[in-house]
């Protein structure tokens, strides 16, 4: 119908009004029905009208059986990323790899199992030992806020209040030996290999 | 009568609580001040700066230089590490380097006991066996000389540096004037008003090493107090004694060559204070230092 309606206007200004300026639009055949209408729309042929509509089904197709996909995938669990120290690795459960050692006489096995005893003693020890420093530390702590309450009440305030800063705190522990001093290290490049899993 | 008494003794104990907790308003107050005291709570002080109060406080710095090394091990402790390889090594598979000097020295046997079979290797090809690797890192390892634990220092026992004892706390120790006394002490230096005591321990430790230490105090409360009285003669009634609040840093710099230290110091680890420090004193600083 528009087409028919262009073709009529081409004529229209072909034929009957050669004299009158292109612009002016005039109702060429009875199909029109306002003389604004012809050059509102674009003449559009028959083939692009086509590619639209297939165009926009098949994409939502599309689109809906990538959203199927992802429904399912969401819907099972999620895969757990393997810890890699707890799978030991194929190679090592050769039967060649198994040490073979001569089995432990009478006298090491009980030496073994005194010096474990004697062992438990020590850190038993140890750590009473250490509990101990720290009650101390944490009585004489209060004697001195204790103290400190007495004497004055804004300082004592003060004193009881959180360090911000204190925490994180980093520290380098102590090495086997101090650091040499002019020491130079080889130089090298450390290339980070492992396997990193998101889910 | 009974109940006239009563009232008596309630104020009289007032008073005295007054006087033994420092009221601020000073033992002048005396009984006028104890009802309004009570009213208030005993709890709540509030500080005047012009009433004079019969303690002198002092903040105290205790600098610790951590450890550097590991401590040696014990008896005990070296038997079981020595016991914990053994198992470890027992229970463990051949690993890659030893299955292939194995392979090698099997190679190595026959090649022995059946005597020149093998012509048709190359000659000139020359095969690294596993046992030349561990010779060669064995020569690296000789050739590396680690620092030695036992410091000049030590062996000197040349008190003042900080290299000596890397294994233990060092703590500072300065020569101060108390009265008409020189004395070992932790550094401390009088409470100002309008400051925290954390503050003044900081001060302290900035008059006797300089501003440009890098130290770590651990929180806002004391980790101890020593409380003296001063001899009879200096002694009055607004001033009785001194409280020295202690507290802990821990040094993150480790050299102090732009210190400026004015006095007399050492570093010393725990088990040399008491050549220093008096035994009072002495008793309530170890009880908050930690023995490792």
């Amino acid at each position: 119908m528009l087409a028919a309606a262009a073709a009529a206007a081409a004529r229209a200004s072909r034929g009957l009004s050669s004299w009158l300026p292109q612009t002016v639009p005039l109702r060429g055949s009875h199909w029109q029905t306002s003389l604004l209408a012809l050059r509102a729309s674009l003449p559009t042929r028959a083939q692009p009208k086509k590619k639209k509509k297939v165009d926009l089904k098949r994409e939502q197709a599309q689109k809906d059986r990538m959203k199927k996909k992802i429904k399912k995938l969401e819907k099972l669990a999620p895969e757990m990323i393997p810890i890699e120290d707890f799978i030991p690795p194929v190679k090592y459960s050769d039967n060649n790899r198994v040490r073979s050692l001569p089995p432990l006489s009478f006298e090491e096995t009980e030496r073994r199992v005194l010096l474990m005893k004697k062992w438990c003693v020590f850190k038993q020890k140890q750590d009473k030992a250490e509990k101990k420093a720290i009650q101390t530390l944490v009585e004489a702590q209060q004697e001195a806020l204790k103290e400190l309450r007495l004497e004055s009440e804004e300082l004592y305030q003060a004193a009881i209040r959180r360090d911000e800063g204190l925490f994180p705190f980093e520290r380098d522990g102590p090495n086997y030996t101090p650091p040499l001093p002019g020491y130079d290290p080889p130089e090298g490049k450390c290339i980070d290999i492992t396997k990193v899993y998101t889910q | 009568r009974s109940r006239r008494g009563r009232r008596k003794a309630r104020w009289e104990r007032g008073g005295k609580m007054v006087a033994r907790t420092a009221g601020h308003c000073g033992p002048r107050g005396g009984v006028m001040a104890a009802p309004m005291k009570r009213a208030a709570g005993w709890g709540r002080w509030f500080c005047t700066a012009a009433a004079p109060r019969p303690w002198r406080l002092f903040g105290a710095m205790c600098l610790l230089r951590l450890p550097r090394i590991t401590q040696p091990l014990e008896k005990e402790e070296e038997e079981m590490a020595a016991l914990m390889e053994q198992i470890e090594l027992e229970k463990s598979h051949y690993s890659d380097h030893e299955v292939r000097k194995l392979e090698e020295e099997e190679q190595l046997r026959r090649r022995k006991e059946s005597a020149y079979d093998d012509d048709d290797e190359a000659p000139g090809k020359t095969v690294i066996m596993a046992q030349d690797l561990e010779d060669k890192w064995e020569q690296k390892l000789l050739g590396f000389e680690a620092a030695p634990r036992i410091t000049d220092a030590d062996k000197n026992n040349n008190r003042t540096s900080l290299n000596r004892k890397l294994d233990s706390n060092l703590m500072l120790l300065v020569k101060q004037k108390i009265g008409n006394q020189e004395l070992w002490l932790l550094p401390q230096v009088e409470w100002q008003p309008g400051e925290t005591l954390r503050s003044t321990a900081e001060r302290a430790m900035a008059t006797f090493l300089g501003d440009h230490i890098q130290a770590k105090i651990l929180g806002n409360a004391p980790y101890g107090i020593y409380k003296y009285k001063f001899p009879r003669a200096i002694r009055t009634e607004d001033n009785v004694g001194a409280k020295v609040f202690f507290f802990k840093a821990f040094l993150q710099s480790s050299d102090l060559s732009q210190a400026e230290l004015k006095e007399d110091y050492l570093w010393v680890t725990k088990d040399e204070l008491g050549d220093y420090l008096k035994s009072e004193y002495l008793k309530k600083v170890n009880r908050f230092l930690l023995d490792l």
